[in-house]
């Protein structure tokens, strides 16, 4: 379903799906939202993107990671070396890409390891409470306010985990329906 | 330390789990991952056994939400020794399934599904309450309908799809009854529940009605009489590794529910329960074990007799004693170790000769000795011959029923365990004693390069012989346990007290 208007659209859409998502999971801890409606809002731009440009290409826009980078000197300190790569992934990414001496690698971020590390998040913010002593999912919460988002406290890391598993789930299942 | 000896036969499937989908590339690294997690598993259930034993029922409110109003997981001595028996279960499984299940069913998620199925079995004897329940036999259906289907043959998918329709329509009875009582009673806080029930303002006549649709929902989930047809249908139909594991535990998992449920809240009205449970455990004995002698199949035998054994472990819960209730505990842990071992010797018997089909099939006892010798305890041990562990849960349960005069029941019961005996005799003769019946030369020479990689098929086997052998031989401090589970099942003050800190 390739029409142009939809895939001009999307484009200032995915943005505006992405920040309303963020903005109803972290208000979701006393008013409606939370990581379950908001990973199902943002996960509704992926869902659109796939709609117009099909799996391969939402793919290369948003799921892969092009890492920079040229073998270590014999000389070079491995601290420099590692520095250097950093910059070179982070400022220079467009000057690099056309350079010839550097090689560049892939990394795909498959679904299942979004699925993953949500489960791990949400698992892993009720065990701080274990460890010191109380029950499972005890809620800590800081001192500090921050404008938007709140308290920050172990239930958004809960929330966290929940909104990456939906996506993770949106996608999979939004890539297999696809490709059939 | 309290509440992380209750979370952890939860924690540590979930995970395993989180960490089999982190290697999901890595069959290898999956497989190590799963057997850690099941080592641990089964160190902490026991941990958490002894520690109930000296301490008395543990309990942790999840979240910090006080009693009535948040989760709250339990863990007596009935839940913690399913639990045990279901992680020596897991184990084994796990054991069998590192070679006897084939590489492309491993690669597409079968280690976390398991471990998830896992956690279920843990949740679902832990949770205390009533919705929480029902969440964890959700994730049980879902991932035994994954497990079944995985694969996609069309036997499989045709037993997935029996499976998972009436297993919806027990969910559907389930969460009718749940909002019964929900509605009449306003918690859903099984302890809250059973302080109730027992108060004059309840209303009996409601409350019983929720009764019927858990007996109908946990009925079907535990393939008791009426409601049992999909479990042949459906069990024989994926490879062994998986069969093993859900015919060993599933079926229990929703007999630990009922009498649960039928013990701690349903019991105010026993004039009706009492009768009922002594039917439907009689014709669920006589049905399964009848339905097994007419099957010409190793699974298919072995399948109809877990539907004879849930005859026995809900005559337990009509007699309605102390001590039948005792020998229903042991009956299950009795039965998932066996039923379990038996699965995963006709797996290493098919793994050698490439068929389930009783015809097809014989002379093992010449090519694997020990193999039949193993299957020989373990057939005698659901049979119910002396020395073994069966004898104990049925000694128990006969008993019972002879000490409150229910003699039908009890004659009932004995007659069900010689045709028992006449069933494992046919599989002896069929696949063990007689000799192999020719077959095409091409056959032969697949088989014969299947032989030397199946040693660690016989691994798993020998642990639950052992463990067989021991709750049998050393019956003496299981048999106290169970009685002491009994103790705290009959005793809902404790429970309750417990749960809700009185």
């Amino acid at each position: 379903m390739k029409t142009i208007i939809l895939a001009t659209a999307i484009r200032i859409l995915i943005p505006l799906f992405i920040i309303f998502s963020v903005y109803t999971l972290f208000r979701g801890h006393n008013h409606p939202g939370g990581g379950f409606i908001g990973g199902l809002i943002g996960s509704i731009a992926f869902v659109f993107h796939t709609m117009t440009h099909g799996p391969q290409h939402t793919v290369d826009t948003f799921l892969k990671l092009n890492l920079y980078g040229y073998p270590r000197q014999p000389n070079q300190s491995r601290s420099l070396y590692l520095m250097r790569m950093m910059r070179v992934n982070v400022w220079r990414r467009r000057k690099m890409a056309r350079h010839p001496d550097i090689k560049h690698h892939m990394v795909r971020i498959e679904s299942v390891y979004i699925i993953a590390t949500g489960l791990f998040l949400a698992a892993t913010s009720g065990v701080f409470g274990l460890l010191s002593g109380q029950p499972f999912m005890h809620a800590y919460w800081s001192d500090f306010y921050i404008p938007v988002l709140g308290k920050p406290g172990t239930p958004i890391l809960f929330d966290l985990g929940v909104y990456l598993l939906v996506i993770g789930v949106v996608l999979k299942i939004t890539f297999v329906m696809s490709e059939e | 330390m309290n509440h992380l000896l209750i979370m952890l036969p939860i924690l540590i499937p979930l995970y395993g789990a989180i960490l089999s989908l982190f290697f999901w590339r890595s069959v290898r690294a999956q497989q190590f991952v799963g057997i850690m997690a099941q080592v641990c598993l089964l160190i902490a259930s026991f941990m958490l056994l002894f520690d109930i034993n000296e301490n008395g029922i543990r309990t942790t409110q999840v979240g910090s939400w006080p009693a009535p109003y948040g989760i709250t997981l339990v863990a007596d001595l009935f839940s913690a020794m399913i639990v045990i028996s279901g992680s020596i279960t897991g184990m084994a499984v796990y054991l069998f399934s590192i070679k006897g299940l084939d590489k492309a069913r491993q690669t597409f998620g079968y280690y976390p599904v398991l471990l998830v199925l896992q956690l279920g079995v843990s949740g679902a004897c832990l949770t205390g309450d009533l919705f929480n329940l029902f969440v964890w036999f959700e994730v049980l259906l879902i991932c035994c309908f994954v497990l079944i289907a995985l694969g996609g043959t069309k036997p499989q998918l045709e037993g997935a799809i029996k499976y998972v329709t009436i297993n919806f329509l027990a969910t559907n009875f389930l969460l009718a009854g749940i909002g019964v009582v929900y509605g009449t009673l306003g918690s859903l806080n099984l302890a809250e529940l059973a302080v109730l029930v027992r108060t004059p303002a309840a209303h009996p006549a409601l409350i019983n009605m929720a009764g019927m649709f858990f007996l109908i929902a946990f009925g079907i989930k535990a393939a008791i009489f009426p409601l049992f047809f999909w479990l042949p249908a459906s069990y024989h139909t994926p490879p062994i590794a998986i069969s093993a594991f859900i015919a060993g535990i599933i079926t229990k998992v929703g007999m630990y529910a009922l009498i649960r449920l039928f013990t701690l809240i349903f019991v105010t009205d026993q004039d009706l329960t009492i009768p009922l449970f002594t039917v439907l455990a009689g014709f669920t004995m006589v049905l399964g074990v009848l339905g097994a002698a007419s099957q010409n199949d190793f699974r298919k035998i072995l399948s109809f007799h877990i539907v004879s054994q849930i005859g026995y472990m809900l005559m337990g819960l009509a007699l309605f004693t102390p001590l039948a209730i005792a020998g229903s505990i042991y009956f299950i842990i009795h039965n998932i170790l066996v039923k379990t071992n038996l699965f995963l010797i006709s797996g290493v018997v098919a793994h050698r000769h490439g068929t389930f089909a009783l015809k097809k099939l014989g002379g093992v006892y010449l090519q694997q000795p020990l193999l039949s010798v193993l299957f020989f305890i373990s057939a005698f041990s659901l049979a119910g011959i002396p020395p073994f562990s069966g004898f104990w849960g049925k000694f128990m349960l006969a008993k019972a029923g002879f000490e409150i005069d229910s003699f039908v029941i009890v004659l009932v019961s004995l007659a069900v365990s010689l045709m028992t005996i006449f069933s494992m005799t046919k599989i002896w003769n069929e696949v063990f004693w007689k000799k192999k019946p020719e077959s095409d030369p091409l056959l032969e020479v697949m088989t014969e390069q299947k032989q030397h990689h199946n040693r660690l098929l016989y691994l798993p086997v020998v642990i639950m012989t052992v463990f067989i052998l021991f709750i049998g031989l050393y019956a003496e401090p299981v048999v106290a346990m169970a009685q002491l589970a009994a103790e705290q099942l009959l005793n809902s003050e404790l429970y309750i007290n417990a749960v809700l800190k009185r």
